[in-house]
């Protein structure tokens, strides 16, 4: 089956960049085969249709405003998703995923199946880094993600020992900028 | 007298807030305001200037690579840096596949809706259809069957009640005037054109490494390794698997996108004397051919007051009249200060203030050339390579104008450019441009790699002391500048004057207004409650608010408010 883990959000602006934080997190502790993608996309708007486009299963994970604490991990399926969507603030993200997939669909080229993994955010303040609250639930939607596809029988496989994750947006603390 | 304020724009990247007041039909003052405030520079002051364009092409989630390449120009510049000739090859390709993703999204997806009604569409007699596209191109997508199936698609859609994302739409405009079988032709492009949007990506990603954001760049060059015995690097088979992906893509660009066009400039002809706006054109030079960037096959320049035979051409990245003309201007835009700075010494200190048409009312700042407002994007890069007398803007220009006179015998001429319409077609004149040029550069590529050159790279070294540098790029939207000061390495300021910034422009130091504020006036509105009209001139810019300024609102409302006053 092919599959693409897809995560949505502005890296600058705090809570917002959970979706690039647990794929890269997903990316270091887990690993797949060559059907599944795994892609940090920012915020795509309409250009999210070419990656969505002709692939079986697709996952999305984003800053969802679902009213939980901070934090706080959802699944919702397309449907669920659609027939909720008036009681949930979702992130700016939506209309540019929502537009691809309806253009898709008239186009005969949308994924069979769409999930949306949100993580409810504290915080989404420009430059000012991820809250802890979210931050720490990197690990758990990382697993998540991985149940998500091996439920669906691809395979997926923690990896023995994890990969360093390429959190280039993040500030290091305690690290001076590399003298030149 | 109405006031009317669209706030959102809709089907644009980002917020945009526009205001008008209609008087007898037309409009007759016009207010554009970025509802959001812009940080960018905040994050790149004290970063590794080599790392600059990784955090740059962030700046926007759409046009992620112009960015990229501006950021790694600019700190280039301030070094006196040349690349390989390879590495100029695979930066054009990037970004000429790049302006054709965002030209096909634009024209197709975030536009078409404003002149094509979907309510009309299961009206049309699919075989006339078939016979009208078929007659204007010979592009295989025109089928009967083909305009068939998306008939029954939208008729669907119709019928079940639901029409989702199309539900807002200005169906049954008066302003409406296609044919049904022309709405059909163009909705069914617009489905077809994801499929082409997709095979530009396939460009970037292979040259890139990744899209949207590209990892191949190097202050210095690019990080592809060329070997033409290895597997792993770009290799005669990359190459091949680059020119059948183009082979598939310019056929769309040159016959669908390009003709839809004249399509639509022969049906709303009207559409040529709305929008002029400010008739002041920039137009930077892009698409080096050479490691010195000497020559370019995009000309650059400035026409003035709308006469073509005033252009002062821009021939290199070092012309010093653009680095001197440029300043920007705060008096109305949601910063301290007010006076025109330089970007070298640009600041930007929010001081918010509500929405005051007379004072401040836009987080965007009032770009000047030496002193005047300019118009940039796809017709400024039009105009300034017809009055230079470029010879493939003048063969595409002319493509176009038999194509629309092939219709219904319209003559349009270069003067009648400067509006509305005008700005749609030199978008797919340009993209027609891009196309030709894609091969070619893809050519360069390959007989510099055949002649035995791998080099992709040359090693900056900074000095300790304060450089300053400008990087250029005439982006899809228009002229691209990122202007950074540098000490011991790293940025101590970086301003970049983007696309919007120049277009959606407030009024500056002396109340003169900015171009979609100036286009705006003369347009007509039937009706203040679905002002149709005022959405074409302001997506004829294709603006995109997301660097012009910053996104701040994560939670998106989604339906343009208007409001009547």
């Amino acid at each position: 089956m092919t599959a693409t883990i897809i995560g949505l959000g502005n890296v600058f602006l705090g809570d917002d960049g959970v979706g690039p934080l647990a794929v890269e997190t997903f990316r270091s502790e887990y690993e797949c085969g060559s059907d599944v993608e795994v892609l940090d996309l920012g915020t795509p708007g309409l250009d999210l249709a070419p990656y969505l486009y002709d692939r079986e299963l697709i996952i999305i994970i984003d800053a969802v405003h679902a009213g939980s604490p901070p934090g706080t991990l959802s699944v919702f399926s397309e449907a669920d998703f659609v027939s909720r969507r008036a009681k949930l603030r979702v992130t700016g993200h939506d209309p540019g995923l929502w537009e691809s997939l309806a253009h898709l669909r008239l186009a005969g080229r949308a994924p069979a199946e769409l999930v949306v993994l949100g993580v409810t955010p504290e915080s989404c303040v420009f430059a000012e880094g991820i809250s802890q609250s979210v931050s720490a639930a990197a690990s758990e939607a990382a697993a998540v993600i991985a149940r998500l596809l091996v439920d669906r029988g691809v395979a997926c496989r923690r990896r023995p020992t994890a990969a360093k994750p390429n959190l280039w947006w993040l500030p290091i603390a305690g690290l001076e900028r590399a003298a030149i | 007298m109405a006031r009317i304020s669209i706030d959102p724009v809709t089907r644009i990247e980002g917020h945009l807030r526009i205001d008008v007041e209609v008087d007898g039909g037309a409009v007759n003052k016009a207010w554009a305001s970025c509802t959001m405030w812009r940080g960018l520079e905040t994050i790149l002051r004290g970063r590794d200037a080599r790392e600059g364009w990784v955090f740059a092409q962030r700046f926007c989630g759409v046009c992620t690579t112009v960015h990229a390449i501006a950021s790694v120009r600019a700190v280039e510049d301030a070094l006196s840096l040349d690349i390989p000739p390879n590495a100029q090859y695979i930066r054009n390709l990037i970004l000429i596949a790049h302006a054709l993703h965002d030209h096909i999204v634009h024209f197709y997806h975030l536009s078409a809706l404003d002149w094509v009604d979907i309510l009309a569409i299961p009206k049309a007699d699919p075989a006339r259809a078939a016979s009208i596209a078929e007659g204007s191109s010979a592009w295989s997508g025109n089928s009967r069957r083909e305009l068939e199936a998306v008939q029954s698609k939208v008729k669907g859609l119709v019928e079940s009640g639901q029409l989702g994302i199309f539900s807002h739409g200005y169906w049954g405009h008066p302003a409406m005037r296609l044919s049904p079988e022309l709405n059909l032709i163009l909705f069914a492009h617009y489905l077809q054109a994801l499929d082409f949007q997709r095979k530009s990506c396939q460009v970037v990603a292979i040259l890139g490494g990744k899209t949207p954001h590209i990892q191949n760049l190097a202050v210095g060059g690019v990080m592809n390794a060329i070997n033409l015995n290895s597997l792993a690097t770009m290799n005669m088979d990359r190459l091949g698997m680059l020119q059948s992906i183009l082979e598939d893509l310019i056929p769309f660009v040159q016959q669908v996108f390009l003709m839809d066009n004249c399509l639509l400039a022969a049906s709303y002809p009207e559409w040529f004397h709305y929008g002029k706006g400010v008739a002041n054109y920039l137009a930077v030079p892009d698409l080096p051919v050479d490691a010195k960037a000497t020559q370019f096959d995009l000309p650059g320049g400035v026409i003035l007051d709308g006469k073509l035979s005033s252009i002062r051409p821009i021939l290199n990245w070092k012309d010093e009249g653009f680095r001197k003309a440029v300043t920007e201007d705060s008096t109305h835009a949601w910063y301290q200060g007010g006076g025109p700075l330089q970007p070298y010494k640009g600041e930007s200190v929010p001081d918010y203030t509500d929405f005051q048409e007379n004072a401040k009312y836009t987080w965007v700042k009032a770009p000047r050339y030496n002193g005047s407002p300019m118009q940039v994007g796809p017709l400024a890069n039009i105009l300034v390579g017809y009055a230079a007398g470029h010879a493939l803007t003048r063969k595409w220009t002319e493509t176009a104008f038999q194509g629309i006179a092939s219709v219904h015998g319209l003559k349009v001429t270069p003067d009648e450019m400067q509006s509305t319409m005008g700005r749609y077609l030199a978008r797919s004149i340009r993209s027609a441009m891009l196309a030709e040029l894609a091969l070619e550069h893809l050519q360069l590529l390959t007989n510099n790699i055949l002649k035995g050159d791998d080099t992709t790279y040359n090693l900056p070294q900074f000095p300790s002391g304060e450089i300053m540098g400008m990087g250029m790029h005439e982006a899809p939207r228009g002229a691209l500048s990122h202007w950074v000061v540098i000490e011991k390495g790293a940025f101590t300021n970086y301003q970049a004057v983007v696309p919007t910034t120049w277009n959606a422009s407030p009024r500056d130091e002396k109340g003169v207004p900015g171009p979609y504020e100036t286009a705006l006036l003369g347009n007509p509105v039937v009706d203040p409650e679905k002002p149709l009209e005022v959405l074409r001139t302001v997506h004829s810019f294709d603006p995109c608010m997301a660097c012009s300024c910053h996104t701040l609102d994560a939670t998106g409302r989604e339906i343009a408010q208007v409001k009547v006053q």
